[in-house]
């Protein structure tokens, strides 16, 4: 929570829904090439500080800024384009297009106007090669030119990655990129968030606390829209208030991995 | 007219826009040489009094074309353009009575003020989406029929003649067909523009956005500025279409923009298929060459009509386009 220095911070953040207080002065930061993951039980506002942060929904008070330019004004398109992007948690592809068509469209979001009407995007020749490239650097290089709706859920997170890279982002904040994960598919997503970490810093909202452990530098704990605190992995662990929200008190602390992990599995199901 | 699409970048979903192969190639050219000619061998199939009712059927496909583009590519399905096509219309009207005798310069001035009538319409209902969307534009071309039934000087409800034909230059005046030469290269114009319009980067912004719109935003696109940028050039292009229609009926009033008016359009639209490359011309052809064909046989043509469209819309669920490339795929 260091202000001034950090790639991004919020600033005491605050959104209000009528009487609720989902986000209760969330001060948060990013150092560059760093994962900073957020966790929390459901309905502690997590969603919302994603929503807030990339513009889906305007913030009551508070500031948010990256790379020294305040964000806290902008349209979501405008956050974007200042080096601010995200993936979704619900994954959110054009199903109806091929891989390829979904790369292109995001790569023509970052390589000059799309208000141009004469010309055929097909004769682009750069806008193609950088679809390979982040069809390639995420492993979808076999797949362009199935239908992104027809391929299997884990495929189709990758491809959510993939369209939030073509941004060339500062700040990468990943919604649950796990999530509804198997095992395995969830393996590769943590070595691909691992693979992304010279390129860009990451927000990492995850329920899943061995990807959370594996990846992050420092986790945040979130309970009823405030940051309970903030840490690395073992601070974090060992926190009793952190232990009390998640499984009652007593249990031991080398078991916290496992059963926060056994906690959220159950309360999704 | 050169933009047949059969390359590399047609993914399945984005071949329902063209059609295919050789046929595609040569079709629209060979459609564009038999509507040249047609005025010419007319008098020989005793056909001369459809080069009017085929002048008609090309300015209402301008006008059809924009709405597809907007609603089929765009996802923008609204029920006002009739209202774009008055404003273009009653431009005519306003610069004729204000002494302009150049066709160019009243259809100009028509499309011009067709365009500011979208930017400030799409302004405010851009901002709603699908149901909401189709009653905001309605209701503003209410206004819009409404504001030209109050209009006194230029004939209220009883509209107002034109009465002595626009200039379209010398050139032009002087051949027998000038004016419906004229349409047809707009209208050939305004087809090819959008065929290519839709694989332009524009184009697939906008279909971008229709499919997944959050989506959009979140990879940076300026959502509401090309969804503004489609509905105004739709509007301009509508505007065009009226200020032709002016000049074909000589006579401007305001049930050129009844709400009735932008429905059928909508009609021809899905009927021919929506967002499809031949959606506009085909949905067009078939209503109007219905209409003609089933009143020289009754009054009660509507009926038949309902008929007719029912099976339409059994047999041929994503309009007739939508038919044809099924068969060529």
């Amino acid at each position: 929570m260091s202000g001034g220095q950090a790639l991004f911070h919020t600033e005491a953040l605050v959104k209000r829904f009528g009487g609720l207080l989902a986000t209760d002065h969330v001060s948060l930061s990013v150092e560059a090439g760093e994962i900073h993951a957020l966790i929390g039980p459901n309905g502690a506002g997590k969603s919302t500080l994603v929503n807030l942060i990339s513009g889906l929904l305007p913030a009551d008070a508070g500031r948010i800024v990256l790379d020294g330019v305040e964000l806290t004004g902008m349209a979501p398109h405008q956050r974007v384009r200042a080096g601010l992007s995200r993936c979704f948690q619900v994954t959110s592809v054009f199903r109806g297009e091929t891989v390829r068509d979904n790369l292109l469209l995001a790569a023509q979001a970052h390589a000059g106007s799309s208000f141009r009407f004469l010309s055929r995007r097909a004769g682009e020749q750069a806008l193609m090669e950088r679809a390979l490239v982040l069809a390639e650097r995420v492993g979808l290089g076999e797949v362009l030119d199935e239908q992104a709706g027809a391929l299997p859920h884990g495929v189709q997170r990758k491809l959510d990655v993939a369209l939030a890279l073509a941004a060339r982002p500062r700040l990468l904040l990943l919604d649950e990129p796990m999530a509804g994960m198997g095992p395995e598919d969830s393996q590769r997503m943590v070595a691909l968030i691992e693979s992304l970490r010279a390129e860009t810093a990451i927000l990492l909202i995850e329920h899943d606390m061995d990807a959370v452990f594996q990846l992050a530098d420092r986790v945040s704990v979130l309970v009823y829209g405030r940051v309970l605190t903030s840490g690395d992995a073992a601070h974090v662990k060992g926190h009793p208030e952190v232990q009390a929200v998640y499984l009652g008190s007593e249990e031991a602390e080398g078991d916290v991995e496992g059963a926060v992990k056994g906690n959220l599995k159950g309360e999704r199901a | 007219m050169t933009t047949v699409d059969c390359s590399d970048e047609m993914s399945p979903r984005a071949l329902r826009g063209g059609a295919h192969g050789r046929l595609g190639t040569w079709l629209p050219w060979g459609v564009l040489l038999a509507l040249a000619v047609f005025p010419l061998l007319a008098p020989l199939l005793e056909m001369e009094y459809y080069v009017g009712f085929v002048r008609r059927a090309l300015i209402v496909m301008i006008a059809a074309t924009s709405l597809n583009f907007i609603a089929g590519v765009g996802g923008m399905v609204a029920l006002g353009h009739a209202g774009f096509i008055g404003v273009g219309a009653y431009g005519v009207v306003a610069l004729v009575d204000a002494g302009v005798g150049s066709a160019w310069l009243a259809w100009g001035g028509g499309m011009l003020a067709a365009a500011l009538a979208a930017a400030v319409i799409g302004v405010v209902s851009l901002r709603t989406r699908e149901v909401y969307f189709l009653m905001i534009t309605l209701a503003f071309a209410q206004m819009l029929y409404y504001l030209a039934v109050s209009l006194r000087t230029y004939g209220g409800d009883d509209g107002y003649g034109l009465y002595v034909p626009l200039s379209l230059g010398a050139g032009v005046d002087a051949l027998a067909h000038g004016f419906y030469w004229v349409v047809l290269a707009l209208a050939a114009l305004v087809f090819a523009f959008g065929s290519r319009l839709a694989v332009s980067r524009f184009g697939h912004a906008l279909k971008g956005i229709r499919d997944n719109e959050t989506r959009m935003v979140a990879l940076g696109y300026p959502v509401f500025r090309i969804k503004l940028a489609a509905f105004v050039g739709a509007g301009a292009v509508a505007g065009l279409a009226g200020a032709m229609l002016a000049s074909h009926n000589a006579y401007v009033s305001p049930s050129l923009m009844h709400w009735t008016e932008s429905a059928t359009l909508l009609v021809m639209v899905v009927l021919g298929g929506l967002g499809r490359r031949w959606g506009a011309p085909l949905g067009v052809a078939l209503w109007l060459v219905l209409t003609e064909v089933l009143k020289l046989y009754t009054d009660y043509w509507h009926w038949p009509m309902g008929v007719l469209l029912l099976l339409v819309v059994f047999l041929a669920p994503r309009g007739l386009a939508g038919l044809l490339d099924r068969r060529g795929a």
